[in-house]
């Protein structure tokens, strides 16, 4: 029972950084941007959130360091990829080993540590725990006692739908990737519409690195983000950028993640348990384009039983 | 004397370092007039367009709206100003429905920024039932015809309530219907009081439209004119700067033996799409087959069908009784003269110089370019063979060592036309032969064609201009949803029944 318990925790945590960089990601998504930068973002983010929580000793500089650094790294990417027309594939692989280095860098620099930073002057993220239901056995532990920014990105996860969905940004946003040139005949300036959705995407995935930093682990490791935002990027693609999707393979996700920890303890290899949430990537992706093609078929042997 | 709507005063556009688009440009365009600019491709219509519009900066000039100067940098000042246009490729998001399209760059919302849909939906409900325009706001743009389109750019403007439209080459994507029904409703708007400037260079709609024509030749204005009594030909006088001959002289075919058949053709796209379903066709020694139909219902699938570009599921296909349709491209093209509809990518290589572009498949056909053996080509034959060339078919141009891409559309095609016409006798076939081009080099490869024709050739084209058809083909044919719907002699039919078949009428009918 305890296991299961601490699978499902360790699940909803996995999941938020996840969760955080492929809202971010769904942002580029509609605007047609080729974002592969997120993993950059994950990475500045979390080590801007260190930074700023160690010498300031507040969690929430940290956490607003944490997401200026995401959007720091959004302004590098729209400048080359928006106003220089740099490619953008090009530019997101620079951005991430930038980002690597940068912070590898900084690291070994500012702390004078390799590997791993670990400081009791780092402060988290508190905990919340939930009135009432904290007190309720088995449900208090499942739903109640975790950084208050997991609770927070799930309700991002809802705005961000109505936001992309609902709103005049988000109407604007989505024809911007659809077709440019369309959304500039009417007066808007669809340069500008990317580069809001390329700082969103920065903002959130800096958010999803405090989370990484400050509250999944308390310290900053080099490349902690450890393929997070390809994760992030595999979800986007396999959701069709639809937020509530997201949150749903952002656990699944998370799930994996979780499910490979508790492997270590067994007679696998850890080298093999790490693996597994990349392979549940693949996974998904091969059950994806299997479905997929599946639904063409069937829509077309409708069409062609109505003709 | 009214005050003039629109004034532009000695309006000059230069692109650097010396191309004069426009030239000392004077117009008045009143309230509540039809007011259609015309001339040939290249007379510098678009360009004016584009700066009243403030989509192109004048390089001097005054334009003047309501007896107020005004110098618009974006399309929306003009909007403001009451003035907005339809460009020949329509500004619309394909998956958004047209209510989004509408009111994309205008949305009405509350504070949050949410959008509100109950009024703009009102608004713009009422001008569809005003304007008679039978759009439903939930269609999405994709799955709604090129005319409906069209619609809901005009919608789109009046939804901005501007009072002057411009319309560019409006008619080019329509059919016959769909142009009077345009029509009718451009009447509606200016007796509305509205004004329209109607871009074209199609004289009989021209003519049946408008109250004032303007003539542009070589950025220059021509004359302006108030239709009445207008003639069809002094207006061609004025666009053209000489007398067009409207009736291509053509003598009534002289039919020999069959030289081209194609039967049972059936080919089903990647996506599942039945692109063409058994169509047959034949053609005769000195006939023109005319091949009618909508964009995108199987006319460019079936040439490249026969040409090789795609392989069919079943189908034959011969040429003087020889089978073809499993051979690939270059034996086929030993049997026919193919012009692409795509003179820029298929049709030429645009870097390359016009020799070059001249032996395109000559070059492994023709043994006459090779001297030693025929894997090396000789360059001075190859350079006499593009000379000769270059003088049957009037290129102009300075030698043939210059890229083909230097020079005008009209003089590229009669290279390319010129190539393949020497490549057979036998079959040829032309995609839209004479698209975007000046009225020169249309007659003159409309002649061509003819000449052809009377050598002996069958030639099959396709063509999305019904005026060419009707005054090139012998007989002609119908394509709808990849099937051959219609298929007569040209002189036993007219534009309004072709028209019709185009849309699918006679199919819905039996539905």
């Amino acid at each position: 029972m305890n296991l299961m318990i601490e699978l499902i925790r360790s699940t909803f945590l996995a999941a938020v950084p996840i969760l955080l960089a492929s809202l971010g990601g769904t942002y580029t998504y509609y605007a047609d941007i080729f974002n592969i930068a997120m993993e950059g973002m994950l990475l500045i983010g979390a080590f801007a959130a260190v930074l700023g929580s160690y010498f300031s000793g507040s969690w929430l500089i940290g956490l607003l360091a944490g997401v200026s650094g995401g959007i720091l790294a959004a302004i590098i990417f729209t400048l080359f990829a928006v106003y220089l027309k740099t490619d953008e594939f090009v530019t997101g692989i620079a951005l991430n080993l930038f980002a690597l280095g940068a912070t590898t860098y900084l690291l070994r620099q500012i702390f004078s540590v390799k590997g791993a930073f670990t400081s009791s002057d780092i402060i988290a993220l508190p905990d919340w725990h939930i009135p009432i239901i904290d007190k309720i056995p088995i449900i208090g532990e499942l739903l109640s006692g975790y950084p208050f920014l997991l609770y927070i990105s799930f309700l991002i996860a809802i705005l961000v739908e109505f936001h992309i969905f609902k709103t005049r940004f988000g109407l604007r946003l989505r024809a911007t990737g659809e077709d440019d040139s369309t959304v500039d005949s009417v007066g808007i300036n669809s340069d500008l519409i990317k580069s809001k959705a390329i700082l969103l995407s920065g903002a959130l995935s800096g958010l999803g690195g405090v989370f990484l930093s400050l509250a999944y682990v308390n310290m900053f490791a080099e490349n902690m983000s450890n393929g997070r935002g390809w994760i992030a990027l595999a979800v986007i693609i396999l959701t069709r950028g639809r937020p509530i999707g997201l949150l749903f393979m952002a656990l699944l996700f998370g799930f994996f993640d979780g499910l490979g920890f508790a492997l270590q303890n067994t007679f696998i290899p850890s080298q093999f348990t790490q693996m597994v949430p990349y392979l549940a990537t693949l996974a998904a992706l091969y059950f994806y384009s299997k479905q997929k093609k599946e639904k063409i078929k069937e829509e077309l042997e409708d069409e062609s039983m109505a003709v | 004397m009214v005050e003039a709507l629109i004034e532009i005063d000695s309006l000059v556009k230069i692109y650097p370092p010396s191309t004069i688009a426009v030239k000392d440009f004077d117009l008045k365009i009143n309230t509540g007039e039809i007011h259609s600019v015309i001339g040939e491709n290249g007379a510098g219509k678009s360009t004016l367009m584009k700066m009243i519009y403030g989509l192109t900066e004048r390089s001097s000039g005054k334009i003047k709206i309501n007896n107020r100067d005004v110098k618009f940098t974006s399309p929306q000042q003009a909007v403001k100003y009451g003035i907005g246009m339809v460009h020949q490729e329509f500004m619309l998001i394909p998956s958004y429905t047209v209510f989004e399209n509408i009111i994309l760059g205008v949305e009405p919302t509350s504070k949050l920024g949410i959008i509100e849909k109950k009024e703009a939906e009102k608004k713009i409900k009422d001008l569809i039932k005003q304007y008679n325009f039978n759009l439903k706001l939930k269609s999405k743009i994709s799955e709604i015809s090129v005319a409906a389109q069209q619609k809901v750019e005009i919608l789109k403007l009046l939804y901005r309530d501007v009072d002057v439209l411009i319309l560019d080459e409006p008619t080019a994507v329509l059919t016959p219907q769909e142009i009077e029904d345009l029509f009718l409703r451009l009447k509606k708007l200016r007796y509305e009081g509205r004004t329209i400037i109607f871009i074209s260079h199609k004289l009989d709609e021209v003519l049946e439209l408008s109250d004032v024509i303007t003539v542009m030749r070589k950025g220059e204005k021509i004359t302006t004119l108030e239709n009445n009594n207008l003639g069809k030909a002094e207006l061609a006088k004025a666009m053209v700067g000489r007398d067009v001959i409207f009736s291509i002289d053509k003598t009534k075919a002289n039919l020999g033996d069959v030289i081209f058949s194609a039967v049972n053709l059936n080919y089903k796209d990647a996506n599942g799409i039945q692109q063409l379903e058994d169509v047959s066709l034949q053609i005769n020694s000195g006939e023109i087959l005319g091949v009618a139909g909508v964009e995108g219902n199987g006319q460019y699938e079936l040439v490249r069908a026969i040409s090789g570009l795609l392989d069919l599921d079943y189908g034959e296909i011969k040429i003087k009784n020889k089978n073809i349709e499993d051979l690939d491209i270059l034996k086929r093209r030993r049997e026919m003269a193919y012009v692409t509809q795509d003179r820029k990518f298929m049709g030429s290589a645009q870097d390359l110089n016009l020799m070059e572009n001249s032996i395109m498949t000559h070059h492994r056909l023709n043994d006459e370019l090779s001297y030693y053996h025929p894997v090396l080509l000789s360059k001075s034959a190859s350079i006499k063979f593009a000379d000769n060339l270059i003088n049957k078919f009037k290129v102009i141009s300075e030698s043939s060592k210059q890229p083909i891409s230097s020079l005008s559309g009209g003089n590229q095609q009669r290279l390319i036309v010129g190539r393949e016409f020497m490549l057979s006798d036998q079959f040829i076939m032309l995609d839209n032969p004479t698209r975007g081009l000046d009225v020169g080099s249309i007659e003159f490869i409309q002649e061509e064609i003819i000449n052809k024709r009377d050598k002996g050739a069958a030639v099959l084209l396709v063509s999305a201009d019904l005026d060419e058809l009707f005054s090139l083909a012998d007989r002609l044919l119908v394509m709808h949803s990849g099937k051959v719907v219609f298929n007569t002699d040209t002189a036993r039919t007219n534009k309004e029944e072709i028209g019709q078949y185009m849309l699918g009428a006679e199919m819905s009918d039996s539905a």
